[in-house]
């Protein structure tokens, strides 16, 4: 199937015209006139950046958002591939069922989300209720404006975007590699081990890149979750635009946040083939 | 025609900020439309409409479309991109002094605005105060009951003898002046802000923070922290209190040691409707409109007059009223400005604690 795609070069380039304009107008375009903001501060032109790599607060904002993000993606990840795995397992009406249910909470908005977990995790709430009915706490627990709500918050949201493209890959593999595994003597575990998990890494390094980079964008969630120290950078970027009107170090520590994400990209590119699972057809 | 350095910066600008129009320019704003009047929504925006909008359209003959939310980086690419699109703009009274420092606001005409029967706090150079609110105690009543709740920030800040989680705003605003109350300081006092009172101010706050559950963001928030009893107390503005005590929720509130502050309105730079919006301003502070404040119960008057012809029911939730006016400390809002930005750094490492 490869050979259409270089036999038809002029059918390709005219197909890939009008998303390639809309990206250079509403992408490409503000994103330099972005860049060049970064280096519009009055103080000079590296002004921007220099307070932000030497500000001992804004360290700790853009480490906290790598360490959120990193702890949504492990979770997301661990939740997500024994769904993905029973996913795999079904058919027919189930299978419909079944993915309707991990794509269901993509009809619902984010915010409406956000609260409706603000209610259900409250002091008082039915989450807090249900544990000490069952009898596990004699106290309601601060399940709300804490790392936890924030990590419980997110990995719902991301979730969907962890099953899936796991799932493409699980789907893919070959069962009768799984059953010469099995007929050569190796214990299920092994099989997993060593058969299934390493052709579904693909999958899991996809959705591990792309929970985390959705993650490092957060915004709403740890806003209206979190505690007083849980501070984002996207919070801070909305904050310096909205409140401070100091575009050049918004700007700035938007660019910043693009390129350690590029640069962690990097180095997962060449851990985990994660280009593999979303090009492979 | 627009050149290419122009429509980069409206793309980008609609890129940053959501919702401006990226064809702001193409239908320039000198083009004929309507007087637009921006606030913040709410029940602010209602009764902005009833009291000096409605009558002000009527009184003028003109057209006054109400906008919402204001919105503090939409306003400042209206102005540096040569396309405004609102006329007169309702902001919190930092932003007075912050969108003076841009240069993004025109400054008030006082030849127009006549301001010899309101009181100097509410008006300065480049914005006028037009209604007023406050941020004062409030708590939950099965936690406290109502008469033997707290009456100071001192008291706010008494753990033992009020137990229970608090809720504070999230910005240093308010929480400035609370804290200096709390540690002491006279209202006469709490400004000039220096170094060394916000030293204070932090670290008295630092002393309450193990306390404080919520920082609120949202004016909703704390009405429904406190009548779910997630929150035993915590700072609010009046209006949203006044609101849900209204529904029976177990909530109450003092203006004992209240922070009063005003509703201000501004008008952007390079308005093609800035007589009018002089006119209009002028209008919101007659007593004719400062009266309808009353009835709609919301907002104060900033006028005192008004204030003081208020029955004694009215006047026991007036901000403006001479009872109130002297349990509270007014917020001055050039101050505000100061402390918001300058110790900004401390306030980042004090939350990030």
């Amino acid at each position: 199937m490869k050979d259409t795609r270089s036999r038809r070069p002029l059918a390709t380039a005219l197909l890939l015209l009008p998303a390639a304009l809309f990206l250079l107008l509403w992408f490409a375009a503000p994103l330099g006139e972005l860049l060049r903001l970064s280096f519009s501060d009055p103080r000079g032109a590296l002004a921007a950046y220099r307070e932000l790599v030497t500000g001992d607060v804004y360290r700790r904002v853009f480490a906290n958002t790598l360490l959120v993000s990193v702890v949504v993606t492990g979770i997301s990840i661990l939740l997500g591939y024994p769904i993905a795995h029973v996913l795999t397992r079904l058919h027919g009406a189930r299978l419909h069922f079944a993915f309707w249910c991990v794509l269901f909470p993509f009809w619902v908005s984010v915010l409406v989300r956000t609260f409706s977990w603000m209610l259900l995790l409250e002091r008082n709430g039915p989450v807090n209720a249900a544990l000490e009915a069952l009898g596990l706490t004699s106290a309601p627990l601060p399940l709300l404006f804490n790392n936890t709500a924030v990590y419980i918050g997110m990995t719902h949201v991301m979730l969907p975007y962890a099953v899936l493209p796991i799932y493409a890959s699980l789907v893919r593999i070959d069962r009768r590699l799984l059953l010469a595994s099995d007929g050569l003597g190796a214990s299920p575990w092994t099989t997993f081990r060593r058969v299934y998990l390493p052709l579904g890494m693909p999958g899991v390094g996809a959705a591990a890149a792309l929970v985390f980079l959705l993650s490092l964008g957060f915004f709403i969630t740890p806003a209206l979750l979190g505690g007083i120290s849980n501070i984002t950078v996207a919070m801070l970027i909305e904050h310096l635009v909205n409140e401070r009107l100091v575009w050049s170090l918004a700007a700035a520590a938007a660019f910043l946040l693009l390129g350690v994400t590029l640069a962690l990209l990097f180095v997962a590119a060449r851990l985990v083939p994660i280009g593999q699972a979303l090009s492979e057809r | 025609m627009i050149d290419r350095r122009r429509f980069l910066q409206t793309a980008a600008s609609a890129g940053l900020v959501v919702g401006v129009s990226p064809l702001g320019l193409l239908h320039s704003a000198r083009a004929e439309r309507p007087f637009v009047f921006t606030s913040w929504g709410g029940a602010l925006s209602a009764m902005e409409k009833e009291a000096f909008m409605d009558p002000a359209s009527k009184l003028f003959g003109t057209e006054i479309v109400n906008t919402s939310p204001t919105n503090y980086a939409k306003l400042k690419a209206m102005v540096e991109g040569n396309a405004v699109e609102w006329d007169l703009v309702d902001v919190g009274g930092r932003f007075i002094f912050q969108g003076r420092d841009q240069g993004l606001l025109e400054p008030i005409d006082y030849k127009i605005v006549d301001v010899s029967h309101l009181a100097k706090e509410w008006h300065v150079p480049y914005g006028v105060f037009t209604s007023t609110g406050a941020t004062i105690i409030a708590w939950n009543t099965k936690a406290f009951p109502e008469d033997k709740g707290p009456s100071s920030w001192k008291d706010f800040w008494d753990v033992k003898k009020f137990p229970g989680a608090r809720g504070l705003y999230k910005p240093f605003y308010y929480n400035y002046e609370a804290a200096l109350l709390a540690d002491g300081v006279k209202r006469e006092e709490v400004y000039p802000v220096t170094d060394e009172k916000v030293k204070q101010a932090i670290g008295k706050l630092k002393e309450l923070k193990p306390h404080v559950k919520v920082w609120w963001t949202a004016g909703a928030q704390p009405p429904q922290l406190l009548s779910s009893g997630e929150l035993a107390m915590s700072s609010a503005w009046n209006g949203r209190i006044l609101d849900i005590r209204k529904e029976k929720a177990p909530v109450a509130m003092t203006y004992e040691d209240g922070l009063a502050w005003g509703n201000a309105w501004v008008v952007p730079k390079g308005t093609p409707h800035k007589e009018l919006a002089m006119k209009i301003i002028n209008y919101a502070i007659t007593e004719p409109a400062q009266e309808r404040l009353i009835k709609i119960g919301t907002y104060g008057p900033v006028l005192a007059s008004v204030a003081a012809k208020a029955s004694p029911e009215e006047q026991a939730i007036l901000v403006t009223s001479p009872q109130n006016q002297k349990r509270m400390l007014v917020m001055n809002e050039e101050q505000c400005a100061i402390y918001s930005t300058k110790y900004e750094q401390q306030w980042n490492e004090f939350q990030l604690g």
